[in-house]
């Protein structure tokens, strides 16, 4: 114990000190910085959008007044019946399209994960697919097929003397295409939680004398009702948010959701843009409330016993049933994905979508690139894929940066206020897209000579939009790398941005690449928030498919959705290929 | 160039849990290594080892105290002063290696020069005689996601060493490794160390590993230190309860001090047989002691006469083959006796005779812990 008496003997004197300056005030300038950022993107646009709701004048006339700000109006807007259906009309399309999609999706699950159904692998991957189609291109192939007077399906049934019709320009029509499409939603958290639970579980059950159902219904169900009804909740905010599909299927019939009432207003004349605004937070309320109790219900899963363990499960011997299973899953598939793909097919390259008879379907002579010829005649169309790639990477790029700063600042910094730019950060998760158009459109249109209009704009809102997501894939990228990495580059001499630049970035570029990649794929495909802030200079393809679509002409329709597709499935098998999966869950997140 | 390290008064308090309890993590420590010494802070998990490593090399900032490397003051709170890692020329050995699994062998070892700006030629020497005095010279160009775990321990042994820094710093270097290279490694480690002549602090949760590697061994508890010195004075001379059972000395007899002759003292046990153990300072007579005994100081065969004899019954015997462990009822209580060799001398539920060095028994207040 000596040696601490010396030591403290001989504290301080001959002691020489260090010269270091410390720029205590750094981390506090780049919080602010990073909150400033945020605050362009996501508190300024949403703030403007209440103001909108609040008001009633119209900021491209008027410019911003605050002068009539008062919670009158927006109760005035809310106390429409107008809104007031469009709303009831959402929660029964999505409701409806959600009870589907669960039936579905947990019959799927259950197949999949615990029968001996063959080719369980195969199907599980097929079964994915309906994920990366657009809504709009869903939307469009289901007009294509089952549109009541010249659907091919009803074409078919004339044909072959079947007094049977289909009418997919209906209420069950959008309930239809919503469950269909958004059943993979439901099947992913189920499947998972199936997978991942302790089989001993039900063989307990099992041996204390209960029978199989009597198992599923009292201790498998319960067990995995946490992921139900998060997956549930999921595809219900999903779909709050969709345009693509009421607009196709919805508007014909005249049934206005939540979504596509919106954008009716703002494409009045003169454009209601304050009503607008008030349904645009009308459906933010609905959707936060919807996210608030999906994050409840996966916080509420502990009991559910998902342990680290990985466990082989049950699966259940179906004996000769195993094929009706089969065929049941093969039944959905092609529902899902070989039909509107098929009509697509036929659509794009059938001169005239006029079939007389069964024959005629297979006479070649009828099928030509003349849609395709007609729609690359257009300039509009390649003009709309090389703005929409611009745009893309626009967002690719600027959102991978931010969401970089922002994942290495949260997880490895001790950042004064990271907690809040956390927060901040995960706000546009009860946004739909449309909405933040909306509020895009509020902040910047009444700004002479600023956004509006730009390509940034658009850049912008996508990143605002995918934000939450990009950040959360990033910073668990970040996370899997052992801090002491870079500890020791730091102890070896090298600064934060040099480590940053020679040990953090190498090794965490798979997760960056895909995350800005995904970036890249959610951009071009995104039309919610597009269709507020396009002009005619920045036309982007999922607007101008809309074009196509309301112009009438189905043989064009179908030709750029099929070229979308492919343009999709290309860049998703790259992603896939580039990190393993990444894609699909991105895709899934956001719709 | 190694330096000599003082640490004033260390301090570092964490504010954790809810309500909000503020916790020493590092509760006044104060020690100085000579340049070239390796000193080994033993502990269990969470007596502030690690932390106050940390606060050594600059990754973590104390809430008080001063840090002072070859004369030059690296960390001062009071007075503002807290030198990033970067600036500080320590080399850190950590527990999960850290080699960055990017770049090969040589790129790691490179790093810290580039990042300082030594030519190529001058860089390319250095990486040599780094990689030769680790013995991985012919693997240079490997990436280090191909090397086993000790070999990547070697690289990042190399790494830290190759700017011939002032300090060496290693945490749990070995820990992640399986037994047996633990025990090559070990040594290893220490002849290396000891050729380039730096001074090292070295923090590990094996009294073993301390033992073999440390000059002198910091043992410390619950953020204090509670003895600093040689290994053979921790081992037989033990300053408090604690140093002793950490560094092995299982066996706790109580009784109370009789009468106290110099460093000595007699002790009654609760069965009224008297006990001659090493007192303490501050043991005084009448009061109530513990007292700690190594397994493997337990005389099973003594010769002749003497003092401290017992008569113990065989309560069960644990053959290991190379050692044998027996549970004894002596004096009204249950102690461990160790015996060496493959041999076991002595039968389950006999009664033998053994023997208590005196000079191996120490006291201790029994309040203490």
């Amino acid at each position: 114990m000596d040696a601490q008496a010396t030591s403290l003997a001989m504290g301080g004197a001959q002691t020489k000190q260090h010269t270091a300056r410390t720029y205590s005030w750094l981390p506090w300038a780049w919080a602010a910085l990073l909150i400033v950022v945020l605050a362009f993107l996501i508190i300024y646009p949403t703030t403007m959008l209440l103001i909108g709701a609040l008001t009633t004048g119209n900021p491209v006339v008027d410019g911003y007044q605050l002068s009539d700000l008062s919670i009158a109006n927006f109760l005035t807007v809310a106390a429409n019946p107008n809104v007031a259906s469009a709303l009831l009309n959402s929660l029964i399309a999505c409701g409806g399209g959600t009870l589907l999609a669960v039936f579905i999706g947990l019959s799927f699950a259950w197949v999949v994960v615990r029968t001996n159904t063959p080719w369980k692998g195969l199907i599980a991957s097929a079964g994915m697919l309906p994920l990366f189609v657009p809504p709009l291109v869903a939307g469009v192939a289901w007009a294509i097929l089952g549109s009541p007077k010249t659907g091919l399906i009803n074409l078919l049934m004339a044909k072959m003397g079947l007094p049977f019709r289909v009418d997919l320009y209906s209420m069950t029509g959008m309930i239809f295409v919503f469950g269909i499409y958004y059943a993979p939603y439901v099947y992913m958290f189920t499947a998972a939680a199936l997978r991942n639970m302790d089989p001993s579980l039900e063989e307990a059950a099992e041996i204390s004398g209960a029978s199989a159902t009597r198992t599923m219904a009292t201790v498998t169900f319960p067990l995995i009702m946490p992921a139900i009804i998060s997956g549930l909740l999921l595809s219900f905010i999903v779909m709050l948010g969709i345009y693509g599909i009421p607009a196709v299927l919805g508007s014909p019939a005249n049934i206005n959701l939540l979504t596509t009432y919106i954008f009716a207003l703002t494409a009045w004349s003169p454009p209601q843009y304050n009503t607008a605004a008030s349904v645009a937070v009308i459906l933010m309320i609905v959707t936060g409330v919807l996210v608030y109790l999906q994050q409840k219900a996966i916080s509420g899963r502990s009991y559910t016993t998902v342990a680290g363990k990985a466990f082989r499960p049950r699966a259940l011997n179906l004996g000769p049933w195993r094929f009706l299973t089969l065929g049941l899953a093969i039944l959905y598939i092609f529902i899902v994905v070989v039909l509107p793909t098929l009509a697509l097919i036929v659509a794009a390259f059938r001169k005239f979508l006029f079939i007389r008879d069964i024959p005629a379907l297979f006479d070649m002579s009828q099928y030509s690139w003349i849609h395709f010829n007609k729609m690359f005649d257009n300039p509009l169309t390649l003009q709309s894929i090389y703005n929409s790639m611009y745009v893309g990477i626009l967002t690719a790029i600027v959102g991978g940066i931010l969401s970089f700063a922002i994942g290495y600042t949260i997880t490895r910094t001790q950042t004064p206020g990271r907690r809040i730019i956390d927060v901040i950060t995960t706000i546009p998760v009860a946004i739909p897209g449309l909405v933040i158009g909306v509020a895009y459109l509020w902040a910047w249109i009444a700004l002479p000579g600023g956004l509006y209009g730009t390509f940034w704009i658009l850049a912008l809102a996508f990143v605002a939009r995918f934000l939450p997501d990009t950040v959360k894939a990033l910073s668990t990228s970040l996370m899997q790398l052992h801090k002491e990495l870079e500890e020791a580059a730091w102890v070896c001499g090298r600064g934060m941005l040099g480590t940053i630049g020679t040990i953090v970035l190498p090794l965490a570029r798979p997760g960056v690449v895909a995350g800005m990649t995904l970036l890249f794929i959610l951009a071009i495909r995104e039309l919610g928030s597009s269709l507020f802030l396009y002009s005619s200079g920045t036309m982007v393809m999922a607007v101008q498919l809309l074009g196509y679509y309301e112009g009438g002409n189905i043989g064009i329709t179908a030709a750029f959705s099929l070229v979308q597709m492919v343009l999709l499935a290309v860049l998703i098998t790259f992603t896939n290929w580039l990190s393993r999966g990444a894609a699909e869950g991105g895709v899934v997140k956001t719709g | 160039m190694s330096s000599e390290l003082r640490v004033e008064q260390l301090r570092k308090v964490f504010t954790t849990g809810r309500p909000p309890v503020q916790k020493a993590a590092v509760d006044d420590v104060s020690f100085t290594i000579a340049a070239g010494e390796i000193v080994v802070l033993l502990g269990p998990s969470g007596c502030g080892k690690t932390t106050t490593l940390r606060c050594v090399a600059g990754l973590e900032h104390p809430t008080s105290g001063r840090i002072v490397i070859g004369g030059t003051m690296y960390t001062d709170p009071q007075a503002g002063v807290l030198v990033p890692p970067r600036s500080r020329n320590l080399g850190m050995v950590f527990q999960s290696y850290a080699v960055w699994p990017h770049m090969t062998v040589r790129q790691n070892v490179a790093y810290p020069l580039k990042a300082r700006g030594t030519t190529r030629e001058a860089m390319n020497k250095a990486v040599e005689e780094a990689l030769d005095l680790v013995e991985l010279r012919s693997y240079a160009d490997r990436p280090v996601t191909q090397l086993s775990g000790g070999q990547m321990q070697r690289v990042a042994l190399a790494r830290s060493m190759v700017y011939q820094p002032q300090i060496l710093l290693l945490d749990e270097p070995l820990s992640n490794l399986d037994a047996q290279l633990r025990l090559r490694l070990r040594d290893d480690l220490r002849r290396i160390i000891k050729r380039v002549g730096l001074t090292a602090l070295y923090v590990t949760h094996d009294q073993a590993e301390a033992v073999v590697l440390g000059d002198r061994i910091g043992v410390m508890r619950d953020g204090k230190m509670r003895q600093l010195d040689t290994p053979t004075e921790i081992y037989n001379r033990p300053a408090d309860l604690f140093v002793a059972g950490f560094s092995g000395a299982s066996n706790v007899i109580e009784g109370r001090v009789a009468t106290r002759r110099g460093d000595q003292g007699a002790i009654t046990l609760p069965t009224g047989e008297t006990l001659v153990a090493r007192l303490g300072a501050g043991v005084n007579e009448g009061e109530a002691v513990k007292i700690a005994l190594r397994p493997d100081n337990v005389d099973l065969a003594p010769v002749g006469e003497g003092g401290n004899r017992f008569k113990a019954h065989v309560r069960s015997r644990h053959y290991q083959g190379s050692q044998t462990v027996y549970e004894l009822d002596l004096a009204g209580t249950t102690i461990e006796a160790l015996e060496v060799g493959s041999n076991a001398s002595h039968q389950e539920a006999t009664d033998i005779m053994v023997a208590l060095p005196p000079d191996l028994c120490w006291a201790y207040p029994a309040s203490s812990d």
